[in-house]
């Protein structure tokens, strides 16, 4: 065994020596020696095991690929479903800017801080003290309407009471101001938490759905014009008589409110007319409204009353020509229609009334229809001219119109 | 070596070799096991110390057809560690898996050292860094999933009672 041995131990060691030798020439090769036989090992000993790697790298990519794609598809997805809030703030805050530039001045801007706990539903924690200038009692609004009020104030931060607060109270108004109430939380029951009641509105008055109230300005805690909520029906208790109370459904969600005004005490002593759709602009609007109604009734009426005077007029003229005696009794004799006088050439004066030949020429002389055409809708004189006659008493004179605006509408 | 543990032995090596053109590329790391290496080992305990380097030499001949660069590299350095290892094979114990382990250490930072110094590609600072900080980090790895692979060839590269 031990020849046996050495002579399998010699041929080890040749072996290792001819595979250094064969590795060091390998490595010594100049490279167009090297690329050829490294080449033929790749194109045939190689070649399955590259084309595993091929695969294997080719698996690798693909899969990279997917997990970048994934990747793109849930960055999208995120991008997606946070565009919405991103959207709904940038819309409050344009709405935010918007109320600031109507309020103008005296009022401080303040973020709402969230993370708020169950028992904090009442009030709202902002991001403004008493360094930014606010102040206890100013009142908290938002671009919809009142919020709350300004509870304690620290250097930096402020606690507003909400409008769902049990001790909240804001004296409210309607826009015509036909009614007046004090607007508290609506504190029946879980329903009823999200929603403000009007009380102490005087029987006589009756409120229907749908009418907005305004804060009134009443108690100087809130200024006037700032919308509180729409009615949404009488809430009946038998124990009121001589009162009533009204469901009101606010305008501003206190969970959809990112970012708050705060009215210094200064702004709040102030009129906010404009800043919201007040009620005052509301009735002056509803006023302009009427007027302009009321103008064009007027000036549809004198054009009526300026024609039928001018047919008196006419007949009255065509009257007085023949002898007077036989006026009452004399046909009447077609005439040809006299042409239109224009009103500013024929002095009212010149036309002396005659009662006696006037009501015959009432009676007798009509106006032809196709000389006299009025409006078929102005056709009836006003009231007050329905037994004078044309000429003198003027249904309105300029007197009638104080506005001067309207004079220059006359023809 | 019999026959049907040669057979097994040549099972567990092609399986090892399909693996370092396989699973390597997909696993990308920046110090990534040498299942070459570890297919070498298995096979050079197993054989004569000759027939050992012959394998590792002809090996790492084929890797190095991938790497021009350093071709004849591989194979010097899988030709001497695979020789070293058969003669070593008695201080070894096939069982024993902290052994095997270091075996596999030892041998991953052997070749990675050969390979670096014939290659001659890094002198200096960055060669240093790389025999003593990236190949031990690939030996480390390299024992590690030399050993999960033993454990689970073990049914294959258990040596026959008959």
């Amino acid at each position: 065994m031990a020849p046996s041995g050495r002579t399998s131990s010699r041929r080890d060691t040749v072996l290792l020596v001819a595979c250094l030798t064969l590795g060091i020439v390998t490595r010594a090769l100049p490279d167009t020696l090297k690329e050829p036989v490294a080449g033929a090992l790749r194109t045939t000993v190689l070649a399955p095991l590259v084309a595993l790697q091929r695969d294997a790298e080719l698996s690798r990519r693909a899969w990279l690929d997917r997990n970048e794609t994934l990747r793109a598809a849930d960055s999208v997805a995120l991008q997606a479903s946070s565009l919405g809030p991103v959207r709904r703030e940038n819309e409050q805050l344009r709405r935010l800017l918007g109320l600031g530039a109507r309020l103008k001045w005296g009022f401080v801007p303040a973020e709402v801080l969230r993370g708020r706990g169950i028992a904090e539903e009442y009030t709202m924690i902002l991001a403004a003290g008493a360094r930014a200038g606010v102040q206890p009692f100013s009142p908290v609004v938002s671009p919809d309407g009142l919020l709350g009020m300004v509870k304690t104030v620290d250097p930096t931060l402020s606690i507003a009471i909400l409008w769902s607060h049990p001790d909240f109270r804001v004296s409210a108004m309607t826009a015509d101001e036909s009614a007046f109430g004090i607007v508290a939380a609506h504190l029946d029951g879980e329903e009823g938490r999200n929603l403000l009641e009007l009380r102490g509105v005087p029987t006589r008055s009756t409120l229907v759905p749908g009418t907005v109230l305004w804060s009134s300005g009443v108690g100087g805690n809130f200024p006037r014009g700032i919308p509180i909520g729409t009615v949404l029906g009488e809430a009946k208790d038998p124990a009121e008589v001589w009162a009533r109370t009204y469901i009101v459904e606010p305008t501003v969600n206190p969970a959809e409110v990112d970012a708050v005004m705060v009215l210094r005490p200064e702004r709040r002593d102030s009129s906010l007319a404009n800043v919201w759709d007040s009620p005052n602009a509301v009735a002056g609007g509803v006023r302009r409204v009427v007027a302009a109604g009321d103008s064009l009734a007027r000036l549809r009426a004198e054009d009526s009353t300026a024609a039928a005077r001018r047919a008196a007029q006419a007949a009255q003229a065509a009257v007085t020509v023949p002898q007077r005696d036989t006026a009452t009794t004399a046909p009447p004799r077609p005439r040809p229609a006299p042409a239109p006088v224009p009103r500013d050439t024929v002095p009212r004066d010149t036309v002396p009334p005659r009662p006696d030949s006037v009501r015959a020429t009432r009676d007798t002389v009509a106006p032809p229809r196709d000389t006299v055409s009025p409006p078929r809708d102005s056709v009836r004189p006003p009231p007050d001219t329905g037994g004078a006659p044309p000429g003198t008493s003027l249904p309105h004179s300029s007197a009638d119109h104080p506005d001067p605006v309207q004079r220059p509408l006359r023809r | 070596m019999k026959g049907w543990s040669a057979l097994r032995t040549a099972l567990a090596f092609v399986i090892l070799v399909v693996l370092h053109y396989t699973l390597r590329p997909m696993l990308a790391w920046r110090a990534e096991p040498d299942f070459l290496l570890i297919a070498t080992l298995l096979v050079a305990i197993r054989v004569r110390p000759g027939t050992a380097a012959l394998l590792g030499f002809a090996l790492g001949l084929i890797a190095d057809s991938l790497t021009v660069h350093a071709f004849g590299a591989g194979a010097l350095g899988l030709a001497l560690v695979a020789f070293a290892a058969s003669w070593l094979k008695a201080v070894f114990f096939a069982d024993n898996a902290a052994l095997n382990a270091f075996f596999f250490f030892v041998g991953k930072w052997a070749f990675n050292t050969i390979y670096l110094i014939v290659e001659h590609r890094f002198t200096g600072g960055e060669l240093i860094e790389q025999i003593f900080v990236w190949s031990v980090l690939s030996a480390a790895v390299t024992a590690f999933v030399g050993l999960a692979i033993l454990l689970i060839l073990r049914p294959i590269l258990r040596p026959s009672t008959s």
